[in-house]
């Protein structure tokens, strides 16, 4: 996003929300049309935004197209409020959607627009969340043809996909794949869940929250209604496995900055050279710090 | 018995097609070009049927249509026109009436496709046990240790050796190919398997082994099978009954015993003379 991006000085030249009305109407239906066919790839017709597509485009759309000036937005990228893309995409929704409160925190947020990860507390039914999507299909890695993709989406035809996985574990002894799990949507549908780790994608079974998944350069949304199952592609005798962050020993790190040992934790290279692991997830960090700060227990 | 395929009117033409097509094609207009709008008839009225168990032949001149009819069969191109109907157990199918779905569900359970070039019929981005594991896959078999033990015992059972299950084929040679096409055909034991020119290129001794692995595999899983070639020596071996075709039409079939001792044919004459 240009950082010196304005509106223009006439206000009414722009809608709430900088979608036109026609805009915010189709991908609502849209949206509609994903949460009836959980896992769906829904097309849809991206809108030009002023920032380069890949930037979260697709999410953004979904955000403005649904945000109301009750909502309250959180907007996190990799897990952190801070980074330069989450300031500028919650800055854009500050200038285009006045009287919209934003926050920092999981837990007040109404709206959650996110990349590369789900947020450690869990999410409630009061609450949506708009995952940014790269790379919509999961099927492209097997088969380059769209046409050909959307008959085997259609059949629920994952052999090759699974086929992939069989040759991973054939080489590796393990699956390889770390972000962007293929994940089955209600028995039918594989999505590709975005780039998120495999220690979030057991938070999208039977989540309470709606998640929504919105890719701008591929044109497509897809969801996963709150309550509906996800499940990893797997084979019966090979588990899914997340990341478990053990050390050496086969102690569980902890983070160095909050001392939890539930959470997703980012690894640092420090000045000194060594490592140090701290929670992805800043928002929940805080809150783990507050709660040792407040002398409360930590687990 | 009732045979297990039943093919009747079976065309194929490449083209605009006019009303010429089939009256201007044929033997004896020695072409299978139609010389009114261009097309080409590569099959035309094709019929036969095939018991359970049995191996159909059919042999001809390079062009005389002989993929033509596994492939349609195969669901890899559609006919022009003409009706197939496949016996599965007390279920009828109308090949050519069904959906892409049923059609794709057929091929993946129920056929078995052996091509001359192993590239159309094997993935080389990944191992010849991956190319198994695929169609198992396809099948519902879900379990990876099921999987690795039933592609092993395939492999075993085609001769290729188990510790080469990892490897891509395309470091194989043609025979052993050959032989990873026919285990991942098998892999779903479908009762009704296509075999297009399976040892042609290869080897004298490497067809041979190919060969015997084929009647091997019809004596103990009862697979029917077509068996295209332009080979008369498969034929002599494999086939109990062979169609001969030329320029897309059938002009001979039989018992292929009395083919090749009596061939009433001209054609079919200069073929079998053109081996003795
Ligand atoms: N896509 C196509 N477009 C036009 N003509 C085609 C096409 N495919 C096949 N043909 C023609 O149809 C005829 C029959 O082809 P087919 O491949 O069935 O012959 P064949 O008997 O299998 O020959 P070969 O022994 O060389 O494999 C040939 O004349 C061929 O050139
Ligand atoms: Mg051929
Ligand atoms: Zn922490
Ligand atoms: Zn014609």
């Amino acid at each position: 996003m240009n950082p010196n991006y304005q509106l223009t000085d006439s206000q009414d030249s722009y809608g709430f929300g900088f979608l036109d009305e026609f805009a915010k109407r189709e991908i609502r239906r849209v949206i509609l049309k994903a949460i009836s066919i959980p896992g769906y790839q829904t097309p849809y017709a991206s809108r030009e935004m002023p920032m380069g597509r890949g930037f979260g485009t697709g999410g953004l759309q979904l955000t403005l197209s649904m945000i109301g000036p009750e909502d309250t937005l959180k907007v996190i990228d990799q897990g952190s409020d801070d980074s330069v893309n989450a300031v500028n995409l919650r800055k854009f929704a500050e200038l285009t959607c006045p009287d919209v409160s934003t926050t920092e925190s999981t837990t007040e947020a109404t709206l959650i627009q996110t990349r590369h990860r789900v947020p450690e507390i869990a999410l409630r039914e009061d609450q949506v969340l708009n995952l940014q999507v790269p790379y919509p299909d999961p099927l492209v890695i097997v088969e380059p043809s769209e046409a050909k993709r959307k008959i085997m989406h259609g059949e629920g035809d994952y052999a090759r996909l699974l086929t992939k996985l069989y040759e991973d574990l054939v080489k590796f002894d393990e699956i390889t794949i770390s972000h962007r799990y293929p994940t089955r949507i209600n028995g039918h549908y594989v999505i590709d869940p975005s780039p998120i780790p495999r220690y979030d994608v057991p938070k999208l079974h039977q989540s309470q929250a709606l998640l929504l998944f919105g890719a701008g350069r591929e044109k497509k949304i897809y969801a996963v209604p709150p309550y509906t199952n996800a499940e990893p592609l797997v084979f019966d005798d090979v588990p899914f496995r997340t990341e478990n962050f053990y050390n050496a020993d086969g102690k569980r790190r902890a983070c160095n900055r909050c001392g939890s040992t539930n959470s997703f934790l980012d690894e640092l290279n420090l000045e000194d050279g060594s490592k140090a692991w701290q929670c992805s997830d800043t928002d929940f960090c805080n809150r783990q710090l507050a709660r040792t700060d407040a002398g409360e227990v930590t687990q | 018995m009732k045979p297990i395929l039943e093919v009747k009117g079976l065309t194929r033409i490449h083209g605009t097609e006019c009303p010429s097509c089939l009256d201007m094609t044929g033997p004896e207009h020695d072409t299978n070009v139609c010389p009114a709008c261009g097309s080409v008839v590569a099959a035309a009225n094709v019929s036969f049927s095939l018991q359970p168990g049995e191996i159909l032949g059919i042999m001809g001149e390079s062009g005389s249509g002989k993929s033509t009819v596994v492939k349609t069969l195969y669901f890899d191109q559609a006919p022009s026109r003409g009706s197939a109907i496949f016996r599965d157990g007390d279920q009828n199918h109308e090949l050519f009436n069904l959906n892409g779905a049923e059609q794709r569900w057929l091929r993946n359970h129920r056929f078995g496709m052996v091509y001359q070039n192993p590239n159309l019929g094997l993935n080389f981005g990944i191992s010849a046990g991956g190319n198994i594991a695929e169609r198992l896959l396809m099948n519902d078999l879900n379990h990876y240790g099921d999987i690795r033990r039933r592609a092993g015992e395939l492999l075993t059972r085609t001769d290729v050796m188990v510790s080469r299950m990892d490897e891509s084929p395309k470091q194989f040679s043609g025979g052993m190919q050959q032989r990873v096409q026919i285990a991942k055909a098998l892999a779903t034991r479908p009762p009704l398997l296509y075999l297009d020119e399976v040892t042609t290129g290869l080897d004298l001794s490497v067809q041979a082994r190919i060969l015997d692995l084929i009647l091997e595999i019809q004596h103990e899983l009862g697979t029917a099978m077509i068996v295209v070639t332009h080979d008369l020596g498969v034929i002599r071996l494999l086939a109990s009954r062979t169609l001969v075709m030329k320029y897309g039409r059938v002009i001979e079939s039989g018992l292929t015993d009395q083919i090749l001792e009596d061939p009433q044919q001209a054609y079919t004459q200069q073929l079998v003379a053109s081996t003795l």
